[in-house]
């Protein structure tokens, strides 16, 4: 079954004939309408026709000859360029750079770790650090913290104690 | 210039030289090429409206017919199997274009060289510089109107009005339909008499 554009395109480049003709026709609601529009289509085909003129293909021979080289090209064995490039990222090399990267990880993750350990903490800086000085029994206390990294020594100052922190014990 | 080769190759039918192609023979096929070489750039040329694009979509166009000479089994002629190529290359060229939204459609730097909008259908005769301008005014108007249809619609008109295919070659260019093929007839139709009707009106 065809749609009405199909129907009406069949007759306006006159494909139609016989019966599928005239139903088509005598479906038209206003005849006198759509001839006038056919008359219009047809002027459009000519005057696209007319006027669709494209540049011309002004270097043929160049055209050719480019497409020739273009052919060659395509049919030349690319067996060797392929081998190589398909060598580059194989399974070996893959895995042969994870291990190195993970290797080049582990070396500064052993670097960083011995350098902030924290074993390296005098017990009793540990101990100072985490009491606090009561402010009623000692309003004036003030303690300071010297550290020298080069020697490994840190010295903590503190003055003004009524008191030693009950929970401070030398050990 | 045509050799005395290219003259004894005019008899040759499209189909002798599509075996011999299938055979490999590059000669085959370069005269096959000479045939068409220009009404394929100027259908593709209609359809982009760029003379560079349409030197290398027809160029794409001929290598993919190369590489798939020896698919062809001759149940339609040479010319409608080539232009089944060249739609697909250029509509898929032209969605791709539509995409990305690579500027505009109409290339106006195309009327600013020395094209004879008419030179294909009419004889050439020396226009006189307000015809030429009206000339370019009007080529830019139907350029314009075609580039408001989809590519497919563009498609069908060109092949219908310019080409003066029949249904069945467009539909087996395109790849659908007869159905389709004047179903979109009707609305690239449409739509051209709607952008065009004062120009084609008036001249």
């Amino acid at each position: 079954m065809k749609t009405f554009e199909e129907k009406w395109t069949s007759w306006l480049d006159g494909q139609l004939s016989g019966r599928e003709l005239a139903e088509f026709e005598a479906s038209l609601p206003d005849k006198a309408a759509a001839e006038a529009e056919k008359a219009d289509a047809r002027r459009l085909g000519v005057f696209l026709k007319r006027e669709l003129g494209a540049p011309a293909l002004t270097n043929e021979e160049f055209f050719s000859h480019q497409l020739r080289d273009r052919i060659r090209q395509s049919s030349a064995p690319s067996a060797p360029r392929e081998a190589k490039a398909s060598t580059w990222w194989t399974i070996p090399r893959l895995l042969w750079t994870g291990t190195a990267s993970l290797a080049v990880f582990l070396v500064f993750t052993i670097f960083v770790i011995r350098d902030k350990n924290p074993a390296e903490e005098s017990q009793y800086l540990t101990q100072i650090l985490n009491a606090r000085v009561d402010p009623v029994v000692s309003p004036n206390a003030t303690v300071s913290m010297f550290e020298v990294k080069q020697d490994r020594v840190t010295v903590l100052w503190t003055e003004g104690l009524q008191s030693l922190p009950a929970d401070y014990a030398a050990k | 210039m045509q050799t005395e080769a290219t003259l004894a190759q005019a008899d040759v039918s499209d189909l002798d030289l599509v075996t011999r192609c299938q055979g490999g023979d590059t000669e085959a096929f370069d005269e096959l090429i000479t045939r068409y070489r220009t009404r394929v750039f100027g259908m593709i040329y209609n359809m982009v409206h760029s003379e560079q694009d349409a030197w290398d979509l027809a160029q794409d166009s001929f290598l993919k017919a190369w590489k798939s000479i020896k698919r062809f089994r001759g149940r339609s002629s040479f010319y409608t199997w080539i232009y089944r190529i060249v739609m697909n290359v250029t509509i898929d060229w032209l969605r791709k274009k539509q995409v990305k939204g690579g500027g505009s459609e109409f290339d106006d730097s195309i009327q600013l060289k020395e094209i004879e909008p008419a030179s294909k259908t009419v004889p050439k005769s020396e226009a006189l510089p307000h015809e030429m301008i009206e000339r370019r005014e009007v080529r830019a108007r139907i350029d314009k109107a075609i580039a408001q249809l989809s590519p497919e619609q563009r498609a069908v008109i060109l092949m219908k009005e310019i080409e003066e295919m029949q249904y069945h070659e467009i539909a087996e260019a395109l790849g659908c339909s007869i159905g389709t093929v004047m179903s979109r007839l009707f609305y690239a139709r449409k739509k051209l008499q709607n952008l065009l009707r004062d120009v084609y009106e008036n001249i």
